[in-house]
């Protein structure tokens, strides 16, 4: 591996937590955004040598995953994306600007989800793990859809909260 | 940039991801999200944890997976019983001691709670829907016609022709609707049924090879479709048995399985409620580390005019290839397709 490509994927490291949001804000389903994560990510490496190292590596990535996201989803014909040309650019400026700070804040998100007990970790499970919509959930646990879209809401929340509470005491702690 | 304010109801964002937003709720979020750059960055912040948590739980996932591939394989029982052969003296003497050891189980354990077994089921329907494809042997234990008004079914001879044995059958089970079932012929040859999750197909000894769009199409000569217990849908068969039956918690000693130390195995025993169609009891015996299935026995499960007792035993979960749910790889290229 030349300097080149390790100086890549070094960047590509730090970067890929924003980029992989980003792709996932558009591409919902998780299988499909993990595809389109792969093709920046090979995308990213080659084309490493054209990125000019005076302007943010984040947005530069960025800028290749909407490259990425727009002919996945040209050749593979689905259906119409949620967002239009101007809130997808937003969006982009939204996602650099994230600070290094705040993607380093959800690592304690492992530490959070195993406080989830019982059903609340099912219910992640099968959405996150197994990849399934509410609707799909709702007839394997013996829920409505729109109780297993609440309850998901929910959990989010208390993780949101337990992430930031976790932040905030090991700042303190400094 | 600032535009007019626009309210968005709360989930708005959660709902968005889960994909249950409607057109209109669609066109509002985005109508929302490029009214102001603070919008934009409050969503992204949002998409951060929802994308987070599908790595960490992914991440979760696989660490559950390797602490279970180090443990000793417990299927080998069943190879072994299938080596031995399967026969009703056997079945007998196995069931006097299972009925034995189950009632001792029951005298020292006592009757777990409804809700510890519902909560076991919830373990069971999560192992499975993560497992990848699994292959089950299917074993007629029983078959019973029972009477109709005080008269008996027609003969065999005089009904329509016979469907092929499921005693002996294999099925594979992937996720997603795909399945392989290979039942034989009176003549000893195979006859297959399947679905890739987009097609069903049937390949019949003789004429030609049907498919079709309706993915339950060649399901409806199995036992269970009828009940929503298909044996080729396990998931929808689990979460089914919530809903109709009433489920009952028990712990079986190790050598009945004839286990490795360290193993133990759990009875989920299902009885169906009042009014409800199905098999009478459904009995899932599953690992209790892990809450893999090892084996289901469903008890007077209705088939045509038939009542069956009838057993699908795991006998191995390595991953098929990705060709394996579609008809071709069944037989030959050259025989004809029939689309229905």
């Amino acid at each position: 591996m030349d300097d080149n490509t390790r100086q890549a994927m070094r960047q590509w490291t730090l970067a890929q937590p924003v980029v992989s949001a980003y792709v996932t804000s558009i591409v919902r389903d998780f299988r499909d955004r993990d595809d389109v994560l792969q093709e920046v990510a090979i995308a990213v490496i080659e084309s490493f040598p054209t990125y000019d190292p005076s302007r943010p590596f984040n947005g530069w990535a960025i800028g290749v995953a909407r490259n990425k996201i727009g002919t996945y989803l040209r050749e593979r014909r689905r259906s119409r994306l949620v967002f239009d040309g101007e809130t997808v650019e937003l969006l982009a400026a939204a996602f650099e600007k994230i600070s290094p700070e705040r993607v380093q804040q959800l690592d304690y998100l492992h530490d959070c989800l195993g406080t989830l007990e019982g059903r609340a970790r099912m219910l992640c499970e099968l959405r996150y793990e197994s990849d399934l919509k509410p609707a799909m959930i709702a007839g394997l646990v013996g829920m409505t859809a729109n109780t297993v879209a609440k309850s998901l809401q929910r959990i989010r929340e208390q993780l949101r909260n337990c992430v930031e509470r976790k932040a905030a005491l090991d700042g303190a702690s400094l | 940039m600032k535009r007019n304010p626009i309210e968005l109801n709360d989930g708005y964002f959660d709902r968005y991801f889960d994909e249950v937003l409607s057109d209109e709720e669609q066109d509002a979020l985005n109508t929302w999200i490029k009214a102001d750059i603070d919008h934009a960055r409050q969503f992204a912040e949002a998409t951060m944890l929802h994308d987070r948590m599908r790595a960490a739980l992914v991440e979760l996932g696989k660490e559950q997976s390797d602490i279970e591939a180090v443990r000793v394989s417990p299927v080998s029982w069943i190879h072994q019983e299938r080596s031995n052969g399967f026969s009703l003296p056997f079945l007998g003497t196995a069931a006097s001691i299972a009925i034995l050891c189950l009632g001792l189980t029951w005298l020292t354990f006592g009757q777990a709670t409804a809700s510890a077994a519902s909560r076991e089921l919830d373990r069971i329907i999560l192992q499975s829907v993560r497992s990848a494809d699994r292959t089950y042997k299917i074993f007629v234990e029983q078959t019973v016609t029972p009477k109709r008004n005080g008269m008996r079914w027609p003969p065999q001879e005089e009904r329509r022709p016979p469907k092929p044995s499921l005693d002996g059958a294999t099925l594979h089970v992937g996720n997603n609707n795909r399945f392989v079932l290979i039942r034989k012929t009176e003549s000893g040859t195979p006859f297959i049924t399947g679905s890739n999750g987009e097609t069903s197909w049937a390949v019949n000894p003789m004429g030609p090879v049907r498919v079709s769009n309706d993915l339950s199409r060649f399901n409806r000569d199995l036992p269970g479709h009828e009940s929503s217990l298909s044996l080729t849908n396990i998931h929808d068969g689990l979460a089914s048995l919530r809903r109709a039956y009433d489920v009952q918690l028990s712990s079986l000693g190790p050598e009945e399985f004839e286990a490795q130390v360290g193993e133990s195995y759990r009875l989920l025993t299902a009885v169906k409620k009042p009014n409800e169609r199905g098999p009478q009891r459904v009995e899932i015996t599953y690992e209790s580390n892990t809450g893999r299935i090892q084996n289901m026995r469903f008890v007077q499960m209705p088939y045509g005019p038939d009542r069956l007792d009838l057993r699908m035993a795991l006998v191995d979960e390595n991953p098929l290839a990705p060709k394996f749910f579609d008809h071709r790889s069944h037989h030959a290229s050259d025989r004809p397709i029939e689309k229905e």
